[in-house]
């Protein structure tokens, strides 16, 4: 799970989603995970990870980087559809809906840097969360860095290698404390700055604005197309038997998508 | 394990906008416990503690589907309130990089939220008991503690959740014989996934019961695929348990093992807030006092 890797394509990417404005994203986000949640057919919900997976190769986005991170949540959903899951197909789609959303959320973040994301939710929260949730933003990188650090140079005096589990083990624990110990300080230093700023409470972050209208149309009407397929096959029970011809489409739409993507470059 | 690795759209509507409304009302308690001991205070040590949680999340061991955690550390050093804080940003984060569903933060957040509450007591309760030199068994049943309580929550959630709230149907897919139906081709062509009998059950029931039965047998597949789309909550329950104990005693080791260097290397942190009473305000890293 590496999270710099996020912030490194929202803030110095150049794709057509990084045009929009973080408010169209946010609510062609939403729009997909409505569709996420409504989704009842292990073939549409297949159909909706292939469709946005070429969206997002269409459009340029790093997807190796970001199929890892959505793959991810595969590997406890997997474990939540054997435990739970009654039958094959319900674990399936246990599975497409957990990389699905992580997919839609991932294409969000790694088009949308971390404070445009945050100012949505620091407006409806209290000011010490809001406030807490951008400098827990800010800490991250440091503390990242900081461990990166650590862990190499407890490698570099051999104090973790594959043949001694146990004693990397021990030196990784170690490594762990060095960082507690370091992410204190850090809030000190922090606190002192605030303290010498006159910090009385509230982060101001600056709105970004739409740098391509079509870029925002075009986000908000792929998402209501893939949530209005979504609704006509949950709630359109004459449809079931062409669950199908979602897969279908989603695969062509991650062939174009990687047609388009490979021309771009 | 204990917080749920749930994906968006499994569990019913009202839950997850139950957790959601009991995180708000949780958010509001906590923020203003924070603000009357100084939000200057507050919003850094949260910060850097709810980063440092993130990183220690990087950490996975994968075939076992585990990763540190160090909420109990976190609660230890945070406090209950300050904890809801960290644990509301912490799910909120890893929910935007795809780990854990957007709509179960509410309660993953009330999850994390108790865990890091139960650390706190459990780890000050057991130091003021057994004494400063006991630090790595007291984080170490503290941790084992705490995470089965919150496995338990998270169980009792699944249950909540309950078989029929979460049945839910699979379209044209016959769970039982995991063939696909063609509602427009009169049953004549079915297509097995894995294995199945392309003269299968549709197919016996049109022979069997005829075309005057054809409504009947659409209403018994789909009372079928009701049954079948449920979630087992004691198949889940046996897994977790199961898998559960492994993660708790890795998880164990790593707070025992990182509580006891902190208490070895700088031992005012952690027993200077023991030993505090309950109403000094002085927070861990507070190295000036104040606000």
């Amino acid at each position: 799970m590496d999270i710099t890797a996020v912030d490194r394509s929202a803030i110095s990417g150049d794709t057509l989603l990084h045009r929009a404005a973080p408010s169209s994203k946010l609510v062609a986000t939403a729009l997909l995970l409505a569709a996420v949640v409504n989704v009842n057919d292990p073939l549409v919900a297949a159909g909706l990870t292939l469709s946005l997976t070429g969206a997002a190769a269409a459009v340029r986005l790093p997807v190796r980087q970001m199929l890892v991170l959505a793959l991810y949540p595969a590997v406890f959903a997997l474990v939540f559809a054997f435990a739970a899951a009654a039958n094959v197909p319900l674990g399936a789609l246990v599975v497409l809906k957990a990389v699905t959303a992580a997919l839609a959320v991932v294409t969000l973040m790694f088009s949308t840097p971390y404070p445009q994301v945050f100012a949505p939710i620091q407006r409806v929260t209290p000011r010490v969360v809001g406030d807490a949730l951008l400098m827990t933003y800010r800490s991250l990188f440091i503390l990242a860095d900081k461990f990166s650090d650590l862990s190499r140079a407890i490698r570099l005096r051999a104090g973790l290698s594959r043949r001694q589990p146990v004693r990397a083990a021990a030196a990784t624990v170690r490594a762990m404390g060095g960082l507690l110990l370091y992410s204190l300080d850090l809030s000190q230093r922090e606190y002192d700055i605030l303290h010498l700023r006159g910090y009385e409470g509230g982060f101001r972050v600056v709105r970004q604005r739409s740098a391509d209208r079509s870029a925002d149309t075009a986000a908000l009407i792929y998402s209501a197309i893939l949530l209005g397929v979504v609704a006509a096959f949950r709630w359109i029970p004459g449809l079931a038997g062409y669950a199908w011809l979602v897969t279908l489409a989603g695969a062509v739409d991650l062939a174009t998508g990687a047609l388009i993507g490979r021309r771009r470059r | 394990m204990s917080h749920i690795h749930i994906p968006d759209g499994v569990l019913p509507w009202w839950l997850w906008v139950t957790g959601w409304v009991a995180t708000a009302l949780l958010l509001g308690m906590a923020s203003r416990m924070a603000t009357r001991t100084g939000t200057r205070r507050a919003v850094p040590l949260v910060g850097a503690i709810s980063a440092l949680v993130l990183v220690a999340m990087s950490i996975e061991i994968v075939p076992i589907a585990y990763h540190v955690n160090l909420t109990v550390i976190a609660g230890a050093l945070l406090g209950p309130w300050l904890g809801a804080i960290s644990a509301f940003i912490v799910v909120l984060v890893l929910a935007l990089v795809g780990h854990g569903g957007i709509t179960v933060v509410g309660l993953n957040t009330l999850m994390i939220a108790t865990e890091m509450a139960l650390g706190w007591a459990l780890v000050h309760g057991g130091l003021r008991l057994l004494g400063s030199r006991r630090v790595r068994p007291v984080a170490a049943a503290s941790t084992i503690v705490t995470l089965a309580i919150t496995t338990t929550m998270l169980v009792g959630i699944v249950a909540l959740a309950g078989s029929g709230a979460t049945a839910r149907h699979t379209g044209a897919l016959d769970v039982e014989t995991l063939e696909f139906r063609n509602p427009f081709s009169g049953d004549l062509i079915n297509v097995g996934l894995l294995g199945g009998d392309n003269h299968g059950h549709d197919g016996e029931h049109a022979t069997e019961a005829g075309h005057v039965d054809e409504h009947e047998t659409e209403a018994e597949h789909d009372d079928e695929h009701e049954e079948g789309g449920a979630l087992s909550v004691s198949r889940f329950a046996a897994v977790v348990y199961t898998l559960g104990p492994i993660g708790w005693v890795l998880e164990a080791l790593v707070t025992a093992g990182v509580l006891g260097y902190v208490v070895r290397v700088r031992p005012s942190l952690l027993l200077r807030s023991v030993n505090a009473p309950p109403s000094a305000s002085a927070r861990v890293g507070d190295e000036h006092g104040g606000r």
